[in-house]
């Protein structure tokens, strides 16, 4: 059930508040983490092979798919069936890890492989999110 | 110009964007409660499973071939037809929404900004692919019945690659020839039907009927899509659709109802249903139809069909409730055990047009208003009568439903590392 706060009041006023004309909206973190809403997702980071960019086991991506793939970008990726988020090295068709104890994968002709989007940011969580699956 | 753009399987394509290992599996889709197939993918429909057919017949045949069914989880589909919408719009300067999964398109005035709209297409298709990993077609023609025309020929005839611009006289007879009547928009089974006794069988010999004939035999309708068929522009979008005559909310259950209040509950969610329905095309209801029964394939079928009218048209959530709730007080029989629960508002009417009378109890078409716009904004049911119940055990069955990765954070999906 979703719970609307509406605060009561009571038709009293008194001084006019001195900040009205100067009402904008609030800061949005939308605006600042999503740049491309309709072509953009939400996921779940799930191991420890990319540590070294910052990912870190139980971190939020947020992915786009409007941007273009450059090299050495870290993406989310199909490859065989599930998403992984790697660095994509282009020229030499690999998906490097970024964390010493993985290695990198090339990708090879019989793989299924198709860019699924660009991390754009990651979000860390330093207590935990009760909205979040807690585990 | 216009151009018709639209997914491919909607449904299941949707349930292959979050689940990468399924792109190239058969997948159906049920309806609610899991009773029938609504959707069906092209390589389910290979493995021989029929559109529109009750599941537990096919049940078998999709173990056996390795077909995925799944329920339909619509906060996913609502969510990703949302972006894909916004996609597609970004490449016409008007579009109309049309239904879950297809949208029109008005290139008026685009000449010469666009240069090629076939060129133009592609890159739709490829832009909603690669932002969206959902498929579409488009067609193109300059009505938005010869639209339609070419976004079946976009699908079913080989070689268009998806993407169908209906540009020469030739090319447009060409499709019409290979489409059956019933392909048309607005030619149903039965007018079809009655085409085929006067020797009408493909679109074009459709195309080539007099239109008076058409007026005369069949309807105004007709004869407005042979005009379109032949590239007259009689149709807008604003027209495409027309309000509902009849209001239905209606439901098989989950687990059967057996108690009072459960039954009083479920008809008043459907009762409020119907009338947001109502309130959203401006009508009011003279006459609702509320009925409950058990299932056809119970030993002995039994139930209730009832008609309350209005005293004065209403489209008043608490009045339809309240009449629903009565109903069902004055009818509930405790042996049976109700599957089949729902409301129609059958008789219909235009609230602009309504004849006030002096003795109508005052109605507040604010408090509605209200209960709309706070719905709109955070979700349906945000707001709710409590007379529909808080938790509802007669929901519907959803057994085989997949995450909502869109709407619900637990449900994100999870991205190896």
């Amino acid at each position: 059930m979703n719970i609307i706060p509406i605060s009561a009041s009571a038709g009293i006023t008194g001084f006019e508040s001195p900040a009205t004309d100067y009402r904008q909206l609030p800061l949005s973190l939308d605006e600042l983490l999503i740049e491309h809403p309709s072509s953009t997702f939400i996921g779940l980071a799930n191991g420890d092979s990319m540590q070294g960019v910052g990912i870190f086991d139980g971190d939020i991506l947020i992915v786009d798919r409007h941007v273009e793939v450059r090299n050495q970008d870290v993406i989310v990726a199909n490859y065989n069936g599930s998403f992984v988020c790697k660095i994509i090295d282009k020229v030499n068709r690999l998906l490097l890890s970024a964390n010493e104890s993985h290695m990198s994968t090339p990708i090879l002709e019989h793989d299924t492989f198709s860019v699924e989007g660009v991390v754009i940011r990651s979000i860390r969580c330093h207590r935990k999110s009760p909205i979040l699956k807690n585990d | 110009m216009y151009a018709l753009v639209d997914a491919n399987s909607f449904y299941c394509s949707a349930e292959q964007v979050f689940r990468p290992d399924w792109r190239n599996r058969p997948i159906v889709v049920l309806s609610n409660n899991d009773g029938m197939i609504v959707a069906a993918n092209r390589l389910a429909k290979e493995a021989g499973i029929n559109k529109f057919g009750p599941y537990f017949e096919a049940q078998k045949l999709c173990e056996q071939k390795g077909v995925i069914a799944l329920s339909s989880n619509y906060e996913l589909y609502g969510s990703l037809s949302a972006a894909m919408m916004e996609v597609i719009g970004r490449f016409a300067p008007e579009q109309h929404i049309y239904s879950i999964d297809e949208s029109f398109l008005s290139f008026k005035h685009c000449y010469p900004a666009i240069p090629c709209l076939t060129e133009h297409a592609m890159k739709l298709r490829r832009a909603v692919w690669k932002e969206t990993r959902l498929p579409v077609c488009v067609g193109i023609g300059t009505t938005l019945t010869l639209a339609k025309v070419a976004n079946h020929a976009a699908k079913k005839i080989a070689g268009y690659d998806g993407v169908c611009a209906i540009t020469s006289d030739e090319q447009r007879i060409a499709i019409l020839k290979t489409m059956k009547t019933n392909d048309v928009w607005g030619v149903g089974n039965r007018i079809a039907k009655r085409l085929g006794m006067m020797n009408i069988h493909s679109a074009f010999a459709l195309s080539q009927m007099k239109t008076g004939l058409a007026s005369k035999q069949f309807s105004i309708e007709l004869e407005r899509t042979i005009r379109e068929l032949n590239g007259e522009v009689c149709k807008t979008w604003d027209e495409a659709r027309a309000d509902k005559k009849q209001i239905f909310s209606t439901r098989s259950v989950g687990n059967r109802v057996t108690d009072l209040s459960s039954l009083c509950q479920a008809l008043s969610k459907h009762a409020s249903t119907a009338a947001a329905k109502a309130r959203t095309q401006g009508s009011l209801c003279k006459s609702m139809l509320i009925f409950a029964s058990n299932s056809p394939f119970d030993e002995q079928p039994g139930g209730f069909k009832f008609v309350h009218h209005f005293s004065y048209p209403t489209n008043d959530t608490c009045e339809l409730i309240e009449a629903a709730t009565s109903a069902a007080i004055a009818r509930f029989n405790p042996t049976i055990r109700y599957y089949k629960i729902g409301v129609g508002l059958i008789n219909l009417c235009s609230e602009v047009n309504l004849q006030g009378d002096l003795f109508e109890r005052c109605r507040n078409p604010n408090k509605m208003l209200v209960l709309d716009c706070i719905n709109a904004k955070y979700g349906t049911d945000s707001l709710f009568l409590a007379a529909q119940g808080i938790s509802q055990k007669w929901g519907m069955r959803r057994e085989m439903l997949t995450p909502q990765y869109t709407t619900r954070w637990k449900d994100i999906p999870l991205i190896k590392c």
